[in-house]
């Protein structure tokens, strides 16, 4: 479905329509690997995802799903074609520009949690806040909601390594909402925890859906996958296919 | 600043942050992230510091020694030459040292007979002394019933030298004219030298051994106490004719003048100057052949003597503080390295560059700063024993200058580790293992 939106005509100022949150149209990223040697991660990929869908990105390792999954996230940018989010352009903007559009667009959930070791699960949640300048009573106010949210009101004060791997991957789930993100983008959300804990995780990421927050999930295992509403698989730096599931 | 470059077109292309409040969040946030490694790392900190922590307590324990001499030269030395100038043999603060050979070679010293000639030709002064002196290191030794006690300051004074200075009698009298025309076989001493031959006992009228000669004390000065640590009640008066005629030796004086005030002053020290000239047969053309010195003259070869000291010591202090700075650079290298992870992390959930920039910035000065604390902490210390042997006062001017000099060298070598951390690429940092 989504190659017929690649040939809209792009105008100055032109924004996808309202209901899409994500365009991404012949995108290309390609690697030097010195020398005259280059190679193609993304060769030319096309999607919209809607606001509010549950999208997984599936691929074996070395398709370009992370390098699309960074792409998506605001990571990175690409060699070549366009991606809106949100009605904005964002593949022309620089570093800092990228910064402010994670800070305000993407909730990242990773595969190895990313939280600070040293600091505690509500400091962690309070970070995007901080890079956004909110006054230190809203910041912690709001952090504390964000982890009530996940279950974890009573674990605040908690440093990572006093947490369970579950309890890890909530607090990044928590930071990840704590600024009412347009995108929550997981990264293998479940590939460091027991099968049990994914369950609840995966589990929380349907509540999250249900309550209107778009996800893409970015994994290789089927049956993660199979929780999501729509596949787009990917391979060799093309999108293979892209289906509802449900 | 090449991130804050980008805010312009940020504004045209998504809405942009108060940038005010996002600095005053991120360098809190920077501050308490600098304090927590500080305290997670404290030896390390600590090694890290020791430059900055020496340059800082060198530069304030320096600062605190000359202050308090400072203080002390204000209180003594420079009252001691209220309305008081000195005519000597040489000039005491000298220009150069070509003039201090000049000087050696010509000048000829001052004797009695100057000090009589001044005596009857000056006109209008208050008071006119003169002494001659045997310094602690070659003055002969004291004895009294078996005691020996050396290193004493032994000078002939004229009568009218009591009252110029700053000294009192405490118990009994000084010489009179009478005594002093006659060479009087008499002292005057200071209290040292009761404490040491007199201690149970009243040293009025009993006779002690100077170089073999016996001498009878008629008082005894008033308590004046330390200057620089060196007692200044260690010394014995007699009259300025005996001691004339018992070290022949020794035939050079100074003659100190009193005037009646300030405005006077300039005056009396032109009609010495010019009496001295004529006396000495000097051209007009040449420089004088003697020394006049005043309070003022004190206190400008002291300050020559700090200024040298002070240049060093900035010297010193600048070479601790580069090498300071460089092992901070090294540490918050090796730190960027370690938190590579941490940054990545940071950066994803959008971190400019601008705030992980400020963020090591702050680190590297805060580290600094507590280095600069630390040596102040050191140094305040120090100057306190310092002041129990010597003097030393530390000046308030001291401490923020060394706080805010450490400080500063913590900010400015942070900038390279810092702007490496703020251009890491957020993937690449996200990869490296924590």
């Amino acid at each position: 479905m989504g190659t017929q939106t690649l040939t809209s005509p792009v105008l100055k100022g032109y924004t996808p329509p309202d209901g899409v949150l994500i365009r991404v149209e012949d995108l290309w990223k390609t690697y030097d690997m010195g020398g005259a040697i280059q190679v193609n991660a993304l060769s030319g990929v096309s999607f919209d995802i809607h606001r509010g869908e549950y999208v997984a990105i599936m691929g074996p390792s070395g398709s370009g799903k992370s390098t699309l999954m960074n792409l998506i996230g605001c990571l990175d940018t690409p060699t070549r074609g366009r991606y809106w989010l949100n009605g904005r352009l964002v593949s022309e903007l620089t570093d800092d520009e990228l910064a402010y559009i994670r800070n305000k667009e993407i909730g990242f959930v990773f595969q190895t949690f990313n939280l600070l070791s040293r600091a505690s699960a509500l400091h962690n949640v309070e970070l995007p806040l901080i890079y956004n300048g909110t006054p230190a009573i809203e910041r912690m106010e709001r952090a504390q909601e964000a982890l009530r949210r996940v279950d974890l009101g009573d674990r605040m004060g908690h440093k990572p390594n006093e947490l369970s791997g579950g309890q890890r991957q909530r607090v990044a789930v928590a930071r990840a909402l704590v600024n009412n993100p347009s995108l929550l983008l997981a990264d293998e959300p479940t590939g460091n925890l027991d099968s049990a804990t994914g369950e609840e995780i995966m589990n929380l990421f349907d509540r999250l859906q249900a309550a209107g927050n778009t996800i893409v999930l970015v994994t290789h295992e089927h049956d993660i996958a199979a929780r999501a509403r729509r596949i787009i698989s990917v391979r060799d730096g093309k999108v293979a296919r892209d289906e509802q599931v449900r | 600043m090449s991130a804050i470059s980008n805010a312009q077109p940020l504004l045209s292309r998504v809405k942009t942050r108060d940038g005010r409040a996002t600095f005053s969040v991120a360098a809190r946030e920077a501050f308490f992230i600098a304090v927590e490694a500080l305290r997670a790392h404290k030896l390390r900190s600590f090694l890290t510091l020791l430059g900055v922590v020496i340059a800082t307590t060198t530069l304030i324990v320096v600062m605190s020694v000359i202050n308090g001499m400072n203080l002390y030269i204000a209180d003594h030395i420079a009252n001691l030459g209220a309305n008081v100038f000195i005519l000597d043999r040489f000039q005491w603060a000298n220009t150069s040292d070509e003039e201090w050979i000049k000087e050696q070679r010509r000048n000829k010293l001052i004797r009695l007979e100057d000090y009589q000639f001044l005596k009857d030709s000056l006109q209008g002064y208050k008071a006119i002394g003169a002494e001659g002196w045997y310094g602690r290191n070659s003055a002969p030794p004291l004895r009294y019933r078996g005691h020996t006690l050396y290193e004493v300051v032994i000078t002939g004074e004229t009568p009218s030298m009591m009252g110029i200075g700053q000294q009192q009698v405490g118990s009994g009298r000084y010489f009179t004219e009478a005594e002093y025309d006659h060479s009087a076989m008499i002292c005057f001493i200071g209290n040292d030298v009761v404490n040491e031959f007199f201690p149970n006992s009243d040293p009025l009228d009993k006779v002690i051994d100077i170089g073999g000669q016996p001498f009878r004390v008629i008082g005894v000065a008033q308590t004046l106490g330390k200057t620089l640590g060196q007692s200044q009640d260690s010394f014995v008066q007699i009259p300025l004719t005996t001691f004339q005629k018992l070290y022949a030796s020794r035939p050079g004086i100074d003659i100190d003048i009193q005037a009646n005030n300030a405005d006077q002053m300039l005056e009396l020290e032109d009609e010495t100057r010019a009496l001295m000239r004529a006396r000495h047969h000097i051209p007009y053309k040449e420089s004088d052949d003697f020394g006049l010195n005043a309070s003022a003259t004190i206190m400008g070869l002291w300050q020559q003597l700090t200024g040298s000291i002070f240049a060093i010591t900035i010297a010193v202090v600048a070479v601790f503080m580069v090498v300071g700075g460089i092992v901070i650079m090294n540490i918050m290298l090796a730190s960027v390295t370690e938190r590579t992870h941490e940054i990545g992390i940071r950066k994803s959930l959008g971190a400019r560059r601008r705030d992980i920039l400020l963020q090591f910035v702050i680190e590297s000065g805060v580290m600094a700063g507590a280095g600069g604390l630390i040596g102040i902490l050191l140094a305040v210390i120090i100057a306190k024993l310092v002041d129990m042997v010597f003097t030393a006062s530390v000046p308030v001017s001291a401490i923020l200058v060394g706080l805010s000099l450490s400080t500063v060298v913590g900010l400015f070598f942070g900038i390279y580790p810092a702007t490496k951390a703020a251009r890491l690429d957020p993937i690449e940092a996200l990869r490296t293992e924590a």
